[in-house]
């Protein structure tokens, strides 16, 4: 147990949860202090950001090597859930930081931070669940948060639809999920992940159908959640409509949530089931890797570009569910890790990139980049060869790491077929780079001049090459951070 | 483990990062068009100098890799920063550190626009050439060689001609998507030779035949795309078209031994059964790469591409020699290899000197350019003569050793004796003699009636002077190749041996083995 020490009496056990009570009282009291703050000053947006390196603080300081639990095993705390949730932190600060200059130009209203801490909170839980109960308040708090973010822009046309569309089929995914997750429980008496894998290693196989029935439906929801295709349809539309930091928050904090609740479930639940999930998975990777890699060329606008690459590294990050061993999931947390840092960087440029009225965000508005701005055209380069998969870039070894567990699982064909798309994949992160670096200037550029977001892309930037040539320390994190899931 | 390195130094390390800390101190420190080019200039020749050691104190009596490094990389995975060289690879990394002055030199004036970033590409291109030659971890070769595509790439679409888009990207996810496959088939040696990417590790271990055959595959195509062998060549000509003289240069000098030096160093070794068995299918695409491209550079309108199809015949040569297995014909593609760079990079390098003036590389906008470039008009003749390796050049030299090596040649698993194999390549003398002197004649000779001809002016001093180091090399090989070929000697013999020891037996016993030792383990 940890060494913090409190000066009134305190259950033991909710120590577990100080994160999570700190983020949940510190958002509602900021519901009430927004009220006096007056319109147009950036302390809520501050005091949202210090929330996140509290939560922070406080997650390193009960980081323990053992499995602490709570409620009765509802809800557990080991490195996993801790690393997973420093992921989380990290990608809600930085879709905050992302906002400063944003969000002072759209609408200015505190609410749009609370709702991101509620969202963070709902991961938290998510992450930290042990129960199927836990697991979808968490989701729910997150996905509600989420959907009002994507509307965040009322007068926005764009902005209403992608908020609507996302929300009905958010919804849909829901009930898919609560479906399965029936099924399940009525095989197995249980919610609880642990007691479940158990049960369902002593079913018969006239249960066989339900438990069958019981993943499809469960994957689907959760699939939808991350962006698996084919339940991926609603992503490239609020992707697209969302407020640009909004995209660049949604487009990695709750993935992290969705992969870290889906290793859990992969490593307490389905050991029994591992043949069926493989086979689930398989189909569902495939689907994903073809719709990502193939339906981003033929895109134009950044945003929805960015969303297909999403669902195409989602795809690649399922090897690392397929493989289904501790190198699979090391896989995963370091493809999130390093795809966390690449995706805040490529947001915070195309942020910058914003222009009076029009929001930089048409490939075309990249043409000849490098001529005005090098340093950001260098950053970007970096990126999307990092996300291209290139050596002496991160993004190398995020691939490197998931598709090795996934040989070693013994998946050569499905490795062999991942690989093959994220050669065709590159291609578009090179138009990109083309149109940066080949092009001559189209459009007058406009940027915006924000020190926060400009330092957000130097550090990612930094980030990819200092990970691409020196991944170790990253690994060895990785593999630690599975105490408590394997 | 016992690291050979005789200078105790790290020697290799130096070669591969001072490029690119000479490229960091150009970004970060130099100010104006010329101080860059300056500064380039000085930190190529440096380079150049910290590379002679290698060849200076390089054993040729061993045939143990030299300058030896090693340092655990990522611990994780087993992968580590390991290095050397022998006598098949030392002379490629004084050959890239070679071209690269010349490189730099060339751009002198014809590259006017982002002097700047053209520099530090090349330099870090060096850096990632050197470093494919040096490595010694499966992973570590991977990286360089996927790494040098972000260079090239850019050095192709920033600074190249019109289609250069186009050629780039061409370039760009032809080679990927060969590699990709090498990757994968690197993990599955991995796992299969016991948790190591060394690749003297992978020379060792006993892989049995079918999987020999896969990972031929998965190489082959990675490796056939650089050479590039028929039929994964289109990406050469247009790459070559495209790309600015210097990008030539490179291309044609360094990039395209890659693949062949994978063959060399991967396949051979690695997989010698395997080797063994694509023996006639090998022969097969190589014959075609020397008769049927040799015919399609001969009717090229464009002088670059021309030079380019040339380049892929002569690499057909190349993939012969390495696949005939006999001490002559191995040896002779090296030097084949290394032949081929002096002369198709001063080849390159002499469209480039035209381009410069009249800005066409079309055979016809030109004719009697002897007569206003009599100089320029002796250079090219002689570098067009050691294309068509005319005795007394370097490439002479390779190509006869591959032809004697394959007559004596003895495949395994060929039907056909090798003398019609040899007698089928040798049509290439005649065939590289028809093109080049072909070319030769409508661009040079003839009489001058051209106006825009009319206005050229002889070549420079500075042009002149980066002819003259590889005239002299392309003479002292073909003249007195012994030095180079002692080099060569024992690595090469220590490859054979290897290429010739079936692992099958081995690899057998080791599955006899399997039992007695889970037993012995209970």
């Amino acid at each position: 147990m940890a060494n913090v020490t409190f000066p009134f009496p305190f259950p033991e056990h909710l120590i577990t949860l100080l994160p999570e009570m700190i983020v949940a009282v510190m958002a509602m009291a900021l519901l009430l202090i927004d009220v006096f703050i007056t319109k147009g000053s950036k302390t809520t947006a501050y005091l949202a950001i210090l929330t996140t390196i509290i939560a922070a603080a406080a997650t390193v300081s009960i980081q323990s090597s053992e499995v602490l639990v709570a409620f009765y095993g509802m809800f557990v705390f080991d490195p996993f859930a801790a690393f997973s949730k420093l992921l989380i932190y990290a990608g809600t600060a930085f879709g905050m930081i992302l906002s400063l200059e944003y969000m002072k130009k759209e609408v200015n209203m505190g609410e749009y931070y609370i709702l991101m801490l509620f969202a963070m909170l709902g991961m938290m839980l998510m992450v930290s669940a042990n129960n199927f109960i836990v697991m979808y308040l968490g989701l729910e708090l997150m996905a509600l948060s989420v959907y009002v973010l994507v509307a965040y822009q009322r007068d926005v046309l764009r902005s209403n639809e992608a908020a609507l569309k996302y929300f009905i089929l958010g919804a849909l995914s829901s009930g898919m999920l609560l479906y399965g997750i029936t099924f399940l429980y009525g095989v197995t008496g249980s919610f609880n992940f642990a007691e479940m894998g158990v049960a369902l290693q002593n079913t018969d196989s006239n249960s066989h159908a339900a438990v069958m029935l019981g993943l499809v439906f469960l994957f689907a929801g959760l699939g939808f959640k991350v962006s698996m295709a084919p339940f991926h349809m609603w992503t490239p539309d609020a992707y697209e409509g969302a407020p640009t930091p909004v995209t660049a928050f949604m487009s990695v904090a709750p993935k992290v949530a969705g992969f870290a609740i889906l290793m859990r479930i992969v490593a307490d639940l389905l050991p029994a089931v591992q043949h069926e999930y493989e086979t689930i998975l398989s189909i569902l990777a495939v689907l994903t890797i073809i719709t990502g890699n193939l339906a981003a060329i033929a895109q134009r606008n950044i945003k929805r570009m960015l969303a297909y690459s999403t669902i195409g590294h989602v795809g690649f990050i399922m090897m690392g569910l397929i493989a289904g061993t501790a190198e699979g999931f090391a896989g995963i947390l370091i493809y999130m890790s390093i795809y966390l840092v690449m995706t805040m960087g490529v947001f915070a440029i195309i942020i910058l990139m914003r222009r009076d009225g029009i929001q930089g965000e048409l490939l075309d508005d990249f043409a000849g980049l490098s001529k005005v701005r090098p340093g950001y055209a260098l950053a970007m380069g970096l990126l999307m060869f990092s996300m291209a998969g290139i050596p002496f870039l991160g993004g190398f070894w995020a691939k490197y790491a998931v598709f090795m567990a996934a040989v070693e699982a013994g998946h050569l064909k499905l490795v062999l077929f991942a690989l093959l798309f994220s050669a065709i994949g590159v291609f578009y992160y090179l138009r990109v780079v083309k149109y940066i670096y080949f092009d001559d200037v189209r459009v007058e550029f406009n940027f915006v001049e924000s020190r926060p977001i400009q330092a957000t892309v130097i550090a990612a930037a930094i980030g990819v090459v200092v990970i691409g040539v020196y991944p170790g320390p990253l690994m060895t994190l990785c593999r630690q951070a599975l105490g408590g899931l394997i | 483990m016992e690291l050979h390195n005789v200078l105790d130094f790290p020697i290799l390390s130096l070669s591969i990062f001072l490029p690119l800390a000479g490229a960091l101190v150009i970004w970060l420190f130099v100010r104006g068009d010329n101080a860059v080019r300056w500064a380039a200039l000085v930190v190529s020749v440096i380079s150049f100098l910290v590379t002679l050691p290698l060849a200076l104190s390089f054993d040729t009596g061993t045939s143990h890799m030299q300058f030896e490094e090693f340092h655990p990389w990522i611990a994780a995975f087993n992968i580590n920063y390991q290095l050397g060289v022998d006598g098949i690879s030392m002379p490629f990394i004084l050959l890239t550190s070679l071209l690269t002055i010349i490189c730099i030199v060339s751009a002198w004036q014809c590259i006017q626009t982002r002097v700047k970033e053209y520099m530090i590409a090349f330099l870090v291109l060096e850096t990632t050439l050197i470093g494919v030659f040096a490595a010694l971890d499966a992973v570590l070769f991977y990286f360089f060689w996927e790494a040098l595509l972000i260079p090239m790439y850019l050095i192709i679409g920033i600074w190249g001609g019109k289609n250069r888009v186009y050629a780039t990207l061409k370039f760009f996810l032809y080679t990927l998507a060969g590699s990709v496959l090498m990757l994968i088939a690197l993990l599955a040696m991995y796992f299969k030779a016991g948790n190591t990417f060394s690749m003297l590790a992978f020379m060792d271990y006993p892989f049995d035949l079918s999987w020999q055959i896969w990972i031929f595959i998965a190489f082959f195509i990675a490796f056939a795309v650089k050479v590039p062998m028929w039929p994964v060549h289109t990406w050469l000509p247009d790459a070559h078209t495209e790309a600015p003289t210097a990008g030539s240069v490179i291309l044609a000098g360094i990039l395209l031994k890659m693949g062949a030096y994978g063959f060399l160093r991967f396949s051979l070794p690695m997989l010698p059964d395997a080797s063994q068995y694509f023996v006639p299918f090998m022969v097969a695409l190589s014959l075609v790469a020397i008769i049927y491209i040799s015919l399609v550079a001969m009717m090229q309108t464009d002088m670059k591409r021309l030079i380019a199809y040339s380049s892929i015949a002569h690499m057909g040569f190349v993939t012969l020699g390495t696949f005939m297995f006999t001490q002559a014909a191995v040896e002779g593609a090296v030097i084949g290899m290394i032949s081929h760079g002096f002369v198709a990079a001063a080849l390159f390098l002499c469209v480039g000197v035209m381009y410069d003036r009249l800005h066409t590389r079309e055979i016809g906008d030109y004719g009697g350019v002897v007569n206003v470039m009599p100089v320029f008009a002796a250079v090219m003749l002689f570098f067009c003569m050691a294309n068509v390796a005319l005795p007394g050049a370097s490439a002479f030299v390779g190509e006869i050793m591959v032809l004697i090596g394959t007559f004596e040649a003895n495949p395994v698993y060929m039907d056909v004796s090798t003398k019609w194999i040899a007698i089928a390549a040798t049509s290439s003398v005649v065939l590289s003699a028809c093109y080049t002197l072909w070319m030769y004649k409508r661009v040079v000779m003839g009489d001058l009636v051209k106006d825009s001809v009319k206005s050229m002016k002889d070549m420079t001093v500075r042009e002149f002077g980066f002819f003259v180091p590889l005239m002299a090399l392309t003479l002292w090989m073909g003249f007195y190749p012994m030095p180079f070929l002692d080099f060569l000697h024992v690595s090469v013999s220590h490859l054979i041996d290897q290429a010739t020891t079936s692992k099958l037996d081995a690899a057998a016993a080791l599955v006899q083995a399997m039992p007695v030792l889970d037993a012995a383990h209970h």
